[in-house]
């Protein structure tokens, strides 16, 4: 019986060590809490979605809590739940699934708790979302377009892209590249042929193989466009692998850290970068704008900007 | 008295790590809430100056609607029946304010607790002095912890009754001595299968009851089915049921991105979320009252009918099972279509809950359901276990994850702390029966 409650002490205290500023009472200078559930804290993106979010909320007097859905979005819904529980005063998503999640921001709707969402929108109309961050990926996508147009040069060529079609943005993404491709080619410039369009999934690994099977099913290509870094560096190790990183040019997306370090080396010709640190600081303004019950605008689209490797050369805070 | 309980307690160890979990999380949770109701609606009432002009200030939520009737109806009561309602969002409550500042009558606000918690209320000294010297009247607070709030109970309860509802099935597995991986691709399958189901054949949004049924069982057959697979290879060919399951996982998973095309499927009508989020009996979930009666049904079976005794029989000896005329082959089979068809259930009970079907569903959910079998007391080698310990093992998890998301946990701490709850449960376990 004593090595039970023994146990059960020793349980206990694992757990209480373990829970870093555990209690949840308001401080009392607090203007709000913001509860904010991100896709996933392993991308670097939205971890700096994240951190800025909450050193601006800070300076501005809010709290806030930031937990990652890890992707799943029966996860995501619980802890949107449990921010209801706990009466925070602005709930912060980017949508794991943006059709999934909708009865849940339903619940937060009926508790009367503002919505916002953070670069994945959710455009379903029966969710009332205040307003909806994200970066203007349509027109990120017609930037990377002209990147891979200036890369290529006159002689053109094949291109691949390295597609994740789950993904809204990245939908957008290359229907901005290819309407820009295809016009380029219907005004008669460079012989530009846009051969296939493989699942990059997003990822490094998955990235590394989808190019491999590109450069497998054309030796000939010229290009690829990934729709964000890491699968852009996986389909860089792939090249080098092929020993064709001459031949073929890669136009990344996000421009992220490690995609900027491969931009100024090289590996990346450019980017249409996102500005994920305006976007976690705009949410907050958004946030107040909302609770002073100023008019807000139902979507803020940030544009993208290209990153080539001159603006790699000259960051100070890359390598 | 005493030995009774003791039995409880060796059998049900778990019981008193969830209860100590529960104190733990209501003591750290203990928060300041707004007083509600008629109580609080009264008292604001004589509050309210006599004569004053009332201007009442809340959302549009049900909640403050109620709230706004009950003191009209307490105001009425004092003789004051002129009360300005603004019932809607701080736009609103900006507009209201400023229509105020107009007029130079003596005001009272009464703001409603979310209201209150409005920012368009600090800029009033500064872009409304007229009002600085309005009182301004809300509910009072007291102390309560969120844990133990009615609504966050009911809240641990639907989030685990997935997980807890697969894991009867699980417990049968191993039980008898294996292991099933593939539980948490199938639920994806069949929340997918039912997703597509209801939008290709059953007619989408305007589904009717009959389609959604007939989607649903077909759903849940498909991973008996594939339960079935499963226990065929493990009997008939003696493959490790660890591999076994693996591919089935792999197989399924696969199935469900095929037949989603990888996106979600949301074309249900609005009526299938009954299953899911609806209430039944005593206000409970449907989803849990669901939970509750698969667990007593689970138990009878396992105590009281021969299919039970047999499990046991299997999972303690094999041989010794076989020898004493045991249908081994034909009761291990059987756990893993149980357990399939409870995964479909599971499946069902997700897109019902987040009415649609993707093919992302379930992810890890495997280990979070060996988990609470294996908290709950049930042995991996085979022949231990119950099914009310699985339940306790599944509410462990639940609580502990809730908890910390109401403390403010990261979420990596959370993994780390989850995990360390679970050897620990374990390792308690292991030399309590020692």
């Amino acid at each position: 019986m004593r090595s039970r409650i023994l146990h059960l002490a020793s349980l206990l205290g694992m757990v209480l060590t373990l829970l870093p500023g555990c209690g949840d009472e308001r401080s009392t200078a607090s203007r709000g809490t913001l509860g904010v559930s991100l896709l996933t804290l392993e991308n670097p993106f939205f971890k700096i979605i994240g951190d800025h979010l909450a050193e601006e909320a800070r300076a501005r007097g809010f709290d806030v809590i930031i937990v990652s859905a890890d992707k799943d979005v029966a996860k995501q819904s619980n802890q949107v739940k449990d921010f209801l529980i706990r009466k925070v005063d602005a709930i912060v998503l980017s949508p794991c699934d943006p059709k999934s999640i909708v009865p849940v921001i339903q619940e937060a709707n009926r508790a009367g708790i503002p919505v916002f969402t953070v670069d994945i929108p959710c455009p379903d109309p029966a969710a009332k979302v205040v307003t909806q961050i994200a970066t203007d990926n349509y027109g990120g996508g017609q930037e990377a377009a002209r990147a891979m147009i200036e890369a290529l040069g006159p002689a053109g060529g094949k291109v691949a892209i390295l597609h994740l079609k789950q993904a809204q943005s990245c939908i957008l993404r290359v229907k901005g590249f290819r309407e820009v491709i295809e016009a380029h080619r219907a005004a008669g410039g460079s012989p530009i042929e846009l051969v296939m369009e493989l699942d990059g999934g997003g990822a490094r690994d998955i990235g590394y193989r989808a190019a491999e099977d590109a450069l497998q099913a054309h030796p000939d290509l010229r290009g690829i466009f990934a729709i964000n870094d890491p699968s852009a560096l996986g389909a860089r190790a792939a090249l080098e692998k092929a020993n064709k990183q001459e031949q073929v040019k890669i136009i990344g997306f996000d421009g992220m850290k490690e995609g900027k370090q491969a931009i100024k080396e090289g590996k990346i010709y450019a980017d249409p970068i996102q500005f994920p640190d305006r976007m976690g600081i705009e949410i907050v303004h958004a946030f107040e704008d909302w609770s002073k019950g100023r008019g807000i605008a139902p979507e803020i689209l940030i544009p993208t900007r290209l990153y080539r490797q001159a603006d790699g050369l000259a960051d100070s805070s890359l390598d | 008295m005493r030995a009774p309980l003791q039995r409880f307690f060796s059998a049900y160890g778990m019981i008193g790590v969830l209860l100590a979990l529960c104190v733990f999380f209501s003591t750290v949770t203990y928060t300041k809430q707004a007083a509600s109701g008629l109580e609080a609606a009264e008292e604001i009432a004589s509050r309210i100056p006599k004569g004053a002009s009332v201007t009442l200030i809340g959302s549009d939520t049900a909640e403050d609607q109620g709230f706004t009737d009950l003191l009209i109806q307490a105001l009425a009561r004092r003789g004051m029946s002129q009360v300005k309602i603004v019932l809607g969002e701080p736009q609103d409550a900006r507009r209201a304010l400023a229509e105020l500042a107009k007029s130079p009558e003596i005001h009272a606000v009464v703001r409603t607790e979310k209201a209150s918690r409005w920012l368009v209320f600090e800029d009033v000294a500064t872009e409304f002095p007229s009002l600085s010297d309005v009182p301004w009247i809300q509910p009072r607070s007291y102390f309560f912890p969120n844990f133990l709030k009615a609504d966050n109970l009911l809240n641990i309860a639907n989030q685990i009754a997935v997980i807890a509802i697969v894991a009867i099935g699980m417990t049968m597995v191993i039980i008898a001595g294996g292991i099933d991986l593939s539980v948490g691709s199938l639920i994806a399958l069949s929340a997918v299968g039912i997703a597509v189901g209801l939008r290709d054949y059953g007619g989408g949004t305007a589904a009717s009851s009959t389609a959604m049924v007939a989607c649903g069982i077909a759903a849940v057959a498909v991973c008996g089915l594939a339960g079935a697979f499963s226990g065929f290879m493990v009997t008939r060919f003696a493959i490790p049921p660890f591999i076994v399951t693996l591919g089935m996982m792999l197989v399924s998973s696969g199935l469900a991105y095929t037949l989603a095309e990888g996106q979600s499927i949301s074309a249900m009508p609005d009526s299938f979320t009954w299953l899911g989020r609806g209430t039944g009996f005593l206000g409970l979930p449907i989803a849990v009252l669901l939970m509750f009666a698969l667990y007593v049904a689970a138990h009878l079976v396992m105590s009281q009918m021969r299919f039970g005794r047999y499990l046991y029989a299997v999972g303690g000896n094999v041989e010794a099972a076989a020898l004493s005329g045991v249908p081994v082959k034909r009761v291990i089979a059987l756990t893993y279509v149980i357990s399939g068809l409870l995964a479909g259930l599971g499946g069902v009970l997700f897109a019902s809950q987040l009415k649609s079907g993707s093919p992302t569903y379930g992810t890890m959910y495997e280990l979070y359901v060996i988990a609470a079998a294996v908290v709950g007391g049930t042995s991996l080698s085979g022949g231990k276990g119950r099914m009310f310990g699985t339940l306790i093992g599944a509410f462990t998890i639940a609580v502990i994850q809730n908890g910390m998301n109401l403390t403010n946990v990261e979420s990596y701490t959370q993994k780390v702390v989850l995990g360390l709850v679970i050897l620990g449960a374990v390792l308690m376990d292991k030399t309590r029966q020692n």
